[in-house]
């Protein structure tokens, strides 16, 4: 319970507990003490009382007046210890220890002999104390004549219960004490202890700061103490701030770093992904240049460069947000314009280059990304086939799916080579930041891009496909 | 010569006070009270002069003391004019002694003698119960408190060295308390003095019973000195036998549990003077 306490609290709640404790100690000692001096003092009453007795009651027992001595008896009786209580009494003896008169009578009955069951009257010179059960005493003290002749006794009987220490006053003065000692005590030991907490607290509030703020500035707010235990905390914490200056200046440069690497990998893709039509598009306008008095053939051509050109456009326009372009639905037409962009790659690389649509329903899938998506498989097989291989590509589609599989031969790339090569190659090599681009298309749309079992022919065969809707109704059923 | 003149002028001087003070005495008139009332109630008292200075026009001072003789001896040596005594110092002095007033109590000049013993002890229940018992008296000049049990131990047949222990208790009201205490297991006390504290609810009444009550008689009466005295004393007698014709008086007689005053006759105590002859020792001789 006391360690869930703050630390602000505990020390001046210790030191009130301390002081507590310590007021508690005191009284108890403080009681033992005065319950021992009390029994000194108690007895010291006794004595003074039957030294008064014995004086006042010398004439008294001389003329043999009883009501007179009980008179004495019963007023000196009252200074007794306990004796309101009837733990204590007095008689007067005659010269042959008989009761003469006391002050109970119905306890010391008159006339009754009572030296004779403790000793003989003639052996009583002096004062005698004589021990009872427990703490009980009796005390018997001669009265003489001033010639020395033996007129009585004064006879005291004390009980136990008249020395038994009454604790609760006996602790009341040092309960008193303790009690004011605590009020002063407590609030001081309060204020004390909160001046002592005062700079553990003051560097937990910058702990709890770092992280949150600017280093620099906590820096110049850790506070200065004379004591060495929380000068060695406010050094430590001064050093850990510092550390963490250091190393968020290191992470700066860092970040700062990588956004130009970002930007230069970024500017590497747009390159890429503008360098990939641009092949075909060049052919074109060989195309365009050799056989442009074909009117059928110009007009082909230049269809074919529009839509290289616009792919390009969209594909700066997917890269750059803040150009906003139309894009319109995949179309037929735009896997002829993919292969013819591929095709003289192919040819230059010997490659056979075949490609076949299976659609069933309306295309509606976005033109741009779904192009060069098929560009990028396309070229990236093309350059995997080898010389004299072959690419084989397959575009299919019904309501839900739309899928791009290509298969070419080559070297074997499966599905965990993919993987790695996706992991490996993302953002440096440009077949690896296309097959990458088509993974982020894939993951964009809701679809996915993976490499297939090939069959005995194929040495790759990769499969990319989205859902056959259009891209607001992929956003809201995402 | 001059050594005599000196001591006579140191003689002078030394009489000087007392001159004075006999002077100023006989001017006041000093009235004793003894345990015959409760006379420690000074309150009371101060009351009853201040009535008494008023319609004797003298001032009028009580003096106390707790035993018979000596206020007799400062009755016989004019230290007191009058007294209020008890019927057996009166018979006993009567040759020397004028009845001024008899209390009336409950409507006659007489009281009772009872004996007392403490609240519930069975084993007294008379005068022969109490061989080997402690018995408190009043005093040895009370009627009610000493000559009363003189007589009825005789008449009991004990012996007074067949008690335990016996004591005087120096006044009536000593005597209960004494019985209430267990100091002593039965005592001799003043009928009317006892009636008197348990009117007055006092404790030690509660703590005594009351096992016997002697034949009536005449009540302590005031005395003066036979033959001169002080100038007032007739009409002190006046005054005290007019007490009930005034609102003042009838208060003071109800503190005091009386109903007034009368002239009484020494007849009157001849049942004290017979028991007084009875008993030897007592100072009355037989007739």
């Amino acid at each position: 319970m006391l360690a869930r306490l703050p630390y602000r609290v505990q020390i001046p709640l210790g030191l009130s507990v301390a002081v507590v404790i310590a007021a508690l100690l005191v009284t108890v000692v403080a009681a033992q003490f005065s319950a021992r001096v009390a029994r000194q003092d108690r007895l010291a009453t006794v004595d003074r009382a039957i030294a008064l007795l014995g004086d006042q009651a010398r004439p008294l027992l001389a003329a043999e007046d009883t009501w007179r001595v009980f008179a004495l008896l019963r007023s000196t009786a009252a200074l007794l210890p306990a004796a309101e209580a009837g733990h204590s009494r007095a008689a007067v003896l005659d010269a042959e220890g008989r009761v003469f008169a006391a002050s109970d009578p119905r306890r010391l009955e008159t006339g009754r002999a009572l030296l004779g069951q403790l000793s003989p009257a003639s052996d009583i010179t002096r004062r005698r104390l004589v021990d009872g059960a427990g703490d009980a005493v009796t005390l018997i003290d001669p009265i003489r004549s001033e010639d020395g002749q033996l007129l009585g006794f004064v006879y005291v009987e004390v009980d136990a219960p008249a020395f038994a220490p009454d604790w609760a006053a006996l602790s009341q003065p040092a309960l008193i004490g303790a009690l004011l000692a605590v009020a002063v005590l407590v609030p001081a030991g309060w204020l004390i202890g909160r001046r002592m907490t005062r700079p553990v607290a003051s560097i937990a509030r910058l702990i709890e700061r770092i992280g949150r703020e600017d280093p620099a500035v906590l820096q110049a707010q850790v506070p200065y103490t004379a004591d060495p235990e929380l000068a060695r905390i406010s050094g430590a914490v001064g050093r850990l701030i510092g550390e963490m200056q250091v190393r968020q200046q290191a992470e700066q440069r860092a970040i700062s770093a990588e956004r130009m690497a970002a930007v230069g990998r970024l500017t590497a893709a747009v390159a890429h992904e503008i360098n990939n039509p641009l092949g075909g598009l060049l052919n074109a306008t060989q195309t365009l240049r050799l056989h442009g008095a074909h009117e059928a053939t110009r007009l082909q051509t230049l269809s074919l460069l529009e839509r290289g050109l616009q792919q390009i456009r969209t594909t700066v326009a997917a890269l750059v947000p803040q150009v906003r372009v139309e894009d319109r639905p995949l179309e037929l037409n735009d896997l002829a314009d993919v292969v013819a962009l591929v095709l003289p790659l192919a040819s230059r690389a010997g490659v056979e280059l075949r490609s076949h649509a299976d659609v069933s329903a309306p295309l509606r899938v976005p033109s741009a990304v779904v192009r060069q998506v098929m560009l990028n498989l396309l070229v990236n097989a093309v350059k995997a086939a080898g010389e004299q291989g072959w690419v084989n590509a397959v575009l299919s589609a019904d309501a839900e799916v739309l899928r791009f599989s290509v298969r070419n031969s080559g070297e074997r790339l499966d599905a965990a080579a993919l993987e790695q090569t996706l992991v490996r190659e993302s953002g440096n090599d440009p077949r690896g930041f296309g097959l990458w681009v088509c993974r982020e298309v894939a993951n964009q749309f809701g679809g996915g891009f993976a490499a297939r079992d090939a069959d005995a022919a194929a040495a790759t065969h990769l499969t990319f496909w989205i859902p056959n809707r259009e891209r607001h109704a992929i956003a809201a059923a995402d | 010569m001059r050594r005599q003149t000196l001591v006579r002028g140191l003689a002078a001087l030394s009489m000087a006070p007392w001159t004075f003070d006999a002077r100023a005495q006989g001017e006041r008139l000093r009235i004793g009270l003894t345990a015959v009332i409760l006379a420690d109630q000074a309150a009371f008292l101060a009351r009853w002069a201040d009535y008494l200075s008023e319609r004797l026009k003298a001032r009028v001072g009580f003096v106390t003391r707790d035993e018979y003789q000596p206020l007799h001896d400062m009755l016989g040596n004019g230290q007191v004019d009058a007294l209020w005594t008890c019927g057996y110092p009166y018979v006993r002095f009567q040759s020397q002694l004028r009845l001024l007033a008899v209390p009336l109590y409950q409507g006659q000049p007489t009281y009772q003698s009872y004996l007392i013993r403490s609240a519930g002890d069975a084993s007294i229940r008379g005068w022969s119960d109490l061989r080997g018992k402690v018995f408190a008296y009043s005093d040895p000049l009370s009627n009610s408190g000493w000559l009363v049990a003189q007589g009825q131990f005789a008449a009991a047949g004990v012996a007074p060295r067949e008690l335990r222990r016996a004591f005087f208790a120096h006044g009536h009201r000593n005597v209960a308390e004494a019985v209430a205490a267990g100091l002593a297991h039965a005592g001799a006390i003043d009928g009317y003095v006892w009636e008197t504290m348990k009117r007055q609810g006092m404790g030690a009444v509660a703590q005594t019973e009351v096992i016997w009550k002697s034949p009536r008689h005449g009540f302590p009466p005031i005395v003066a000195p036979l033959g001169g005295g002080h100038l007032r004393l007739d009409d002190l007698q006046r005054v005290l036998l007019e007490m009930p014709r005034d609102e003042a008086g009838r208060a003071l007689l109800e503190a005091l549990n009386l109903d007034g005053f009368v002239a009484g006759s020494p007849g009157l105590f001849d049942s004290i003077r017979r028991l007084a002859q009875s008993v030897p020792g007592s100072g009355v001789a037989a007739s």
